[in-house]
């Protein structure tokens, strides 16, 4: 959890002074506020106002796709202060029952998964919208054994249940054969990675040591497992040992441990009896399970985490409390007009989400509770 | 265990700024965490030339300076653009024929609009583009410039824009701005700004039809620059 906000926080406290050395406001600089205490954001904070109004109009176009009606938009406008939120939140409630919002939440979590428009990739962002416009958990997301293959009519708005095609066992969206075809590549590398960066809402390196170890390349390995804990060329075809260039294990000791789990999907997203994706070698030969780990080497999610096969591997992205917190702070972003988390850098500190963080998680990680609690937040109604 | 991010482009930042943003040297990842941009470039013999592209620290830096940081940024909304399929039913609820097949219209202009506007293309993996861009923004206000005549025609019939079965209204007989259409299209309460400015294009017009149209297409390019 520490991730990055400590050096955000150090950065920021850097780069304002030493970029700002002319003492004329270049435009853009916050001015305090006599009346707000703390740093000049924290003033800029505390001088939001409350629009309801605003708020309305903004979670109408998000939650169902359109503009508010006249009626919603005076019942709010002319209901007196101490009821505008009321009434909001009346408003938001009667939006998430709506079939719209079942359209707009498929369209999130299709964003979301970077999938879609065919049969074969909506089957995952229908199974989160189902999810989602069921009120049921996020973890199901992991965990859930049948069903995670359900179609969406956008027309009607309804979900009709339905298993994933094949043979594959079945661990929520991590097996849908939809999103194993669209991420296919080379070892399950890009399975791998859609899974952390979509859900733990971080890139690779993702488990850090406090203590790096020379191993004997022109900076250090960082990582957590014990650098012999991912195959070399002394067990497998590729030397995922090498730090000539850099260090290809501070990356690739999370990586390693777990994209075997998905290595028996093949090019077409079905699941077969063997390893199915190819490696980047000569002729593309099909990856051996010693490309990635020695002999006796198990799978995990993490380090510590063991993950011997895709329940398994579910269970412990279920478990995770990084995962919960990546789904939350997904909605907040999506609520608040953020660019991705990941690939724009869009971090949520968990500060901000802690409030909505700790229902979701006492709530059983219902989705429509999120939904609901990011959209009527103090921070939403603010402007 | 520590979890961490993008600790490099930070370090990396830090690094550039303690010398007072003087340096054009590329940052350099004294932690040894997430390769620079570039640097897995390779062959069989190391890395395999994967990619490895993740944001600019200039960039990152630029933005902590200029937005402030995760902790502010966060907890304020942003100004993204109208998402494409809710840009289409926008323009159904104000009374645009979406479906419009001729040349140059608001429905033409809207359902070959995608690219510009920055639609999902998810057969390459690629999610809908919500930040604001000169060719979104460009076609978003070409098609509003094309869909006023169809706006002022319909919000006096549209269900939407009534309360208690009375229908709003943008203009009234005297060409002067009216508080319950403007409040219709733009989906938040008219203000006396919205409709100063909307008389005041009516007024500066050549002609007032002229000047109704300009006056909607303005309004609602303002109203739906941000979602």
């Amino acid at each position: 959890m520490k991730r990055i906000s400590i050096l955000l926080a150090a950065a920021t406290s850097f780069a304002v002074p030493a970029c700002s050395s002319d003492s004329t406001n270049p435009g853009n600089e916050p001015q305090p506020d006599a009346g707000v205490t703390g740093d000049e954001w924290d003033q800029l904070l505390g001088q939001r106002e409350v629009d309801f109004n605003a708020a309305l109009r903004i979670a109408a176009l998000r939650l169902t796709g359109d503009l508010p009606t006249m009626e919603e938009i005076t019942r709010v406008a002319s209901a007196p202060e101490e009821g505008k939120r009321a009434e909001y939140e009346a408003i938001v409630r009667d939006y998430l029952e709506r079939p719209s919002f079942a359209r707009q939440i498929f369209y999130f979590w299709r964003d979301t998964f970077k999938m879609g428009e065919n049969t074969e990739l909506d089957r995952a962002p229908a199974f989160a919208a189902q999810l989602s416009v069921e009120n049921r958990s996020y973890l199901e997301l992991f965990t859930a054994t049948e069903n995670t293959c359900p179609t969406f009519d956008e027309g009607a708005a309804t979900f009709t249940p339905a298993n994933c095609p094949g043979n594959a066992p079945t661990a929520g969206v991590l097996t849908d054969p939809g999103a194993m075809k669209h991420f296919f590549g080379n070892f399950a590398f890009r399975r791998v990675a859609w899974v952390q960066e979509t859900f733990d809402c971080a890139k690779f390196p993702i488990e850090i040591s406090e203590t790096p170890t020379d191993v004997g390349g022109a900076s250090p390995y960082i990582g957590v497992w014990p650098f012999q804990s991912i195959s070399g060329l002394a067990t497998g075809r590729v030397d995922f040992l090498d730090v000539s260039a850099v260090v290809c294990a501070n990356c690739h000791q999370s990586i390693n441990h777990i994209a075997p789990l998905f290595a028996n999907f093949d090019q077409n997203g079905v699941y077969q009896n063997q390893i199915a994706v190819p490696t980047p070698l000569d002729g593309a030969p099909l990856a051996q399970r010693t490309d990635y780990l020695p002999e006796g080497e198990g799978t995990a999610w993490r380090f510590g985490v063991p993950a011997p096969d895709l329940p398994s591997l579910g269970a412990a992205i279920a478990a995770d409390p990084d995962v919960a917190k990546c789904g939350v702070a997904r909605v907040w972003n999506w609520a608040l007009g953020k660019t991705d988390i990941v690939d724009t850098l869009q971090e949520v500190p968990v500060e901000t989400i802690q409030t909505q963080l700790d229902q979701f998680i006492a709530n059983g990680h219902k989705m429509k509770d999120l939904i609901f609690a990011v959209y009527t937040s103090d921070d939403f109604v603010k402007f | 265990m520590t979890h961490v991010g993008y600790k490099t482009i930070l370090v990396a930042s830090l690094g550039v700024l303690a010398a007072g943003c003087t340096s054009s040297e590329i940052p350099v990842d004294e932690e040894g965490n997430t390769p620079p941009p570039g640097s897995t470039v390779g062959s069989e013999d190391n890395t395999f030339s994967h990619d490895n592209t993740t944001i600019s620290p200039w960039e990152l830096v630029d933005r902590l300076t200029k937005e402030g940081p995760p902790r502010y940024t966060s907890r304020v909304h942003s100004c993204p653009k109208v998402r494409y399929r809710t840009f289409g039913n926008v323009l159904a609820s104000v009374g645009v024929n979406v479906g419009n097949n001729t040349n140059l219209s608001a429905g033409q202009l809207y359902r070959t609009g995608g690219n510009a506007m920055g639609a999902p293309n998810f057969a390459n993996r690629i999610r809908e583009n919500i930040a604001i861009t000169t060719s979104g923004a460009s076609r978003a206000f070409d098609i509003f410039a094309a869909a006023a005549p169809e706006i002022i025609a319909a919000v006096p019939t549209l269900e939407r824009c009534q309360i208690n079965g009375q229908p709003a209204a943008l203009f009234n007989s005297l060409d002067q701005c009216e508080a319950s259409g403007i409040t219709c299209i733009i989906g938040v309460p008219a203000q006396a700004t919205h409709l100063d400015l909307c008389n005041l294009t009516i007024q500066r017009a050549s002609t007032p039809e002229v000047g109704k149209r300009l006056a909607v297409a303005a309004l609602m390019a303002a109203a739906y620059t941000c979602e």
